[in-house]
């Protein structure tokens, strides 16, 4: 996925309509959500006084284990469910309005889409929903088509689809109508790692035009790149919400980077801190992420096509230096 | 083919029925309509106040009012709509319905081995063949394409994606519906095709001449080959010079005729024709006399050979107890050799409307009833009279003819006709003497047997003023087949709007069953309300199987068992009237196969009654469709 393409232009009228006032694109109230069997008795509650606020060009995250509620949120905001108690205002509207959705992109947690169409028949039948011209269709799905980069098999079914692939025209769809708000129901799951990291590209790119993320995802180190604000969800309660940055800081200890230094130097801080009544935990090289890893592999690969010496020692490992330039954003 | 007077209704007299507006279409639609809304509601409201309380049920029920009319209406977009119905469409055929037209017409290469070529009728066989076959392959197709749809879109989940762009559930319900019926369209389009062309091939035949006499005037008489089960024989008039062409007609066999013509020595056989008609018949108005002579409206009641009445539909009339007249024909008799006569007035007969100087075709078929078995091999003998309506001193001599039982026989009645005028015998012409000044005709059936009895309904006698083509009339059979499929698939997605696709299909065909029911539901309330004993409801149905008791007999129980079974039966029947009342009257659609069968053309007025009743239909289930896609959650 080419994240430096994405095309702001042209966006739809309703889209820049000025929210009503208060900056908030999701509210929910004293949100309750009672699931009931046949006979209206009371089955489980999977969402219990829910009260969280989505700002204007923020990317926030809901997270928790299964059965959390992070689902039945999403449903309530997307008005497929109804609540039981409490309201949900999503552009100030309530979420059962209809034309809310005008403004609103969703990708489910999977790609719920009609296996018989093929890429651009899916786009072009959601292109029609929002009542797009012919004109504005044709445009927008070459760009998304390109953006997801499914140039090659955009005339293929989707049943020939690897679930990766569908994930993706999943994706093109929820941004067919460029929308103020994003709503990700597990967006990395069935991406490859280049995929997941282009993913979280695309949601950062998605955030510095100015649109709105909501997303949730039990892959709690996509969370941690992208988010702005984290909901923490257990058992239909919220249980934590805050900036991630804040959240994640430890707050005694301290943590310093540095390159080209010698034992020597090494022994000399440690003897400083020392000296400032600090406790040195540990002085090492840094490890590289897994993710890391794998992409400069693949890069690489890409540059030098043929087999790579692959040895059995991990010391032998060429673990390629970390390069500045292809470092990702989302690591940033 | 027998039809009830409410056949003969234009649509506006069907719309209004201006001297009963309870009988109406329009009352009855306006009702259903009303109560369809009203039940909604409160079934709305009902499920809404057990789950949010009554308060709050209340704003839920009034909020999906107001979003129909604020939103939702207004918002319907044509563009949404069609890539719905599109979708829908892609969906069906993805399915492979077009099999369905591959089995049909698989099935026409072969049923031309099954169709029985001895029929004296082959026209009709031919033709309520591919229209019965047709109807019901479409109805359940309909059935099938139109109820698993959407619950297959809810179940997988598909509807996500759908229901959370700006789509109303107008616009899903509308594209549903849209969407099957282009499927159903596209289907049914090369069925009619290819069922033109069975019908017109299939009875396709040559002969041959085999046998030729001349008859010394320059006439010759002949016989053609035995071929497709029957052969005819034909008279050749003499040409006009001898290089002329002699020009000669066969005999009517099965319905048909060939045109002979000899040129030189050759003789070239036309193509049959007249089986494939469509008769444009000109109905009168009926009234009987007894065998005194004096006027009677029924005619003798002969049992059940009369063809039982019954209510037949009397739209809100009969549910409210307003009317327990029986509205369904029942054949009136006449006596042999008495007084006794069928008076038919025909309205608006005049030359300009009959101009074939031949005399205006008129066509019958009358039922017989033998009390005594007399010569069996030939049939009853009657008479027609022609009388003015003006001036009854004026009518012309009886004309004798045979009646043909379960058959339409044909008679000419001449231009020039001997009579009697004021007891004056001369030559009668039928436009200036026997028509009166506003163009009336009588025309008196008697019949002419001793001791045996003739029977007629309106229907039995009409004139024949024009006709029209068979390919028109075909295709208006299908028209009307179409206008079942739109009513079945508007109920199939009505029906899974808020159930799964198994039982939104049995849903759908429930009712249609009892559309199809309709007139037994009304037969047997007419039974009960006269207290006669024709099986009762189904309690007592029950009661006399397990006795084994006959239908005819009184319910052989103790008084309070009797009352109890009747009284519960009463409610039943009751129940299922209203909703054999409220629910599309299929076979009268369907009875419009018949009319092609029988030669008929079908009357534009009785389409256009149907293609309302059809859109009051459609309206009714989009409603409630609307309503229950609209209140339900659709991730729940």
């Amino acid at each position: 996925m080419a994240t430096d393409q994405i095309v702001t232009s042209q966006v739809p009228e309703q889209a820049s309509a000025p929210d009503a006032g208060s900056g908030l694109v999701i509210e929910t109230r004293n949100l309750t959500k009672v699931y009931r069997d046949f006979w209206g008795r009371r089955k489980v509650a999977a969402l219990k006084s829910l009260d969280i606020e989505v700002k204007r060009g923020e990317i926030f995250g809901l997270l928790g284990p299964n059965g959390s509620g992070k689902s039945t949120t999403i449903k309530l905001i997307l008005g497929l469910l109804f609540p039981t108690s409490g309201r949900v205002l999503v552009f100030d509207q309530d979420a059962t309005e209809t034309r809310k959705n005008e403004r609103i992109g969703y990708l489910p947690e999977e790609s719920y889409l009609y296996k018989f169409l093929t890429t651009d028949e899916t786009l072009d039948f959601y292109g029609r929903l929002f009542d797009l011209s012919g004109e504005e269709r044709k445009r927008r799905i070459d760009e998304l088509v390109e953006l997801v980069g499914l140039q090659g098999a955009r005339h293929r079914q989707l049943k020939e689809y690897s679930k990766g692939m569908t994930r993706r025209v999943g994706l093109a769809q929820a941004l067919i109508n460029n929308p103020d708000l994003i709503l990700l129901d597990e967006p990395t799951t069935g991406l490859d790692p280049i995929g997941t990291r282009d993913m979280k590209d695309l949601i950062l790119s998605l955030r510095d035009q100015g649109k709105t993320v909501l997303l949730c995802s039990h892959q709690l180190s996509d969370v941690q790149d992208v988010c702005d604000r984290v909901a923490i969800l257990h058992q239909g309660e919220l249980k934590e919400l805050g900036r991630v940055s804040e959240l994640l800081k430890v707050q005694d200890v301290t943590e310093v980077h540095a390159r080209g230094l010698s034992e020597a130097a090494k022994s000399e801080i440690a003897e400083v801190i020392r000296r400032h009544g600090g406790t040195v935990e540990s002085i090492d090289n840094p490890t590289t992420t897994m993710e890391e890893l794998f992409l400069n592999i693949v890069r690489e690969s890409e540059r030098r096509p043929g087999a790579r010496r692959v040895t059995s020692d991990p010391a032998d490992v060429d673990t390629p230096p970390a390069d500045d330039s292809t470092k990702s954003r989302a690591q940033k | 083919m027998m039809l009830q007077p409410e056949d003969f209704w234009s649509f506006s007299e069907w719309l209004l029925r201006p001297e009963s507006f309870l009988e109406s279409a329009l009352l009855q639609g306006v009702v259903l309509v009303a109560l369809a809304i009203l039940v909604g509601l409160l079934i709305g409201y009902l499920v809404s106040a057990g789950r949010y309380g009554p308060g709050e049920g209340f704003y839920a029920v009034a909020r999906a009012v107001r979003d129909l009319v604020r939103d939702d209406l207004p918002g319907t977009s044509a563009r949404r709509i069609y890539a719905l119905a599109r979708l829908a469409a892609k969906e069906a055929f993805r399915r492979r319905v077009l099999v369905v037209v591959a089995l049909f017409m698989v099935g026409l290469l072969f049923a031309g081995w099954y169709l029985d070529r001895r029929s004296s009728d082959p026209a009709r066989l031919y033709i309520s063949f591919v229209l019965t076959a047709t109807n019901y392959l479409i109805l359940f197709l309909a059935l099938f394409i139109s109820t698993f749809s959407l619950p297959a879109d809810i179940k997988n989940r598909t509807i996500y994606t759908i229901v959370t762009k700006p789509v109303r559930a107008t616009e899903i319900v509308l594209g549903r519906i849209f969407g099957f019926i282009g499927v159903g369209t596209l289907m049914l389009a090369p069925m009619g095709v290819a069922s033109y062309f069975f019908v017109t091939r299939g009875l396709q035949h040559d002969h041959e001449v085999v046998d030729i006499k001349d008859l010394g005037d320059g006439r010759f008489e002949g016989k053609l080959s035995y071929d497709q089960f029957h052969d005819h024989t034909f008279t050749l008039d003499a040409p006009a010079g001898p290089d002329e062409v002699a020009l000669g007609l066969t005999d009517a066999v099965r319905g048909h005729r060939h045109v002979v013509r000899r040129i030189g020595d050759r003789y070239v056989i036309g193509e049959p024709t007249g089986a494939l008609r469509a008769r444009i018949p000109s109905y009168g108005t009926l009234i009987f006399t007894d065998r005194a002579g004096n006027l009677d409206t029924k005619g003798i009641d002969v049992g059940s050979e009369k063809a039982w009445g019954g209510y037949g539909s009397a739209g809100v009339s009969r549910l409210v107890g307003v009317t327990r007249e029986a509205r369904r024909l029942e054949y009136g008799y006449m006596e042999g050799g008495t007084l006794g006569s069928a008076i038919y007035t025909f309205r608006n007969v005049t030359p300009s409307r009959y101009p074939d100087e031949e005399g205006i075709a008129m066509e019958m078929s009358l039922r017989a009833f033998r009390t005594i078995k007399g010569d069996i091999v030939s049939g009853l003998n009657g008479s027609i009279t022609l009388r003015n309506p003006d001036n009854p001193q004026i009518e012309s001599n009886p004309i004798g003819f045979v009646v043909q039982e379960y058959d339409v026989s044909e008679e000419r009645l001449p231009r020039q006709l001997e009579g009697t005028d004021a007891g004056r015998v001369r030559m009668l012409d039928l436009f200036e003497d026997l028509v009166s000044a506003d163009g009336e005709l009588e025309v008196i059936i008697r019949c002419t047997d001793r001791q045996q009895y003739l029977g007629a309904t309106t229907s039995s006698v009409y004139l024949r003023p024009a006709e029209s083509s068979f390919a028109w009339n075909l295709a208006k059979s299908y028209l009307s087949i179409w206008l079942q499929m739109v009513m079945v698939i508007a109920f199939g997605v009505m029906f899974s709007t808020f159930l799964s696709g198994p039982v939104a299909m049995v849903a759908t065909f429930v009712c249609v069953l009892l559309g199809f029911m309709a007139e037994r539901i009304y037969d047997i309330r007419y039974y009960m309300d006269r207290g006669e004993s024709m099986g009762g409801g189904p309690i007592e149905s029950l009661v006399r199987l397990l006795r084994q008791d006959a239908m005819t007999t009184d319910l052989d129980v103790d008084a309070v068992a009797g009352k109890v079974i009747q009284g519960v039966d009463a409610g039943l029947i009751y129940t299922l009237d209203v909703i054999a009342t409220s629910l599309p009257n299929l076979p009268k659609m369907l009875g419009t196969a018949e009319y092609a069968a029988s030669g008929f053309d079908i009357f534009g007025s009785l389409l256009a009654r149907h293609s309302v009743a059809t859109l009051g239909y459609v309206l009714v289930a989009f409603l409630i469709g609307y309503f229950f896609l609209k209140t339900r959650e659709i991730a729940a």
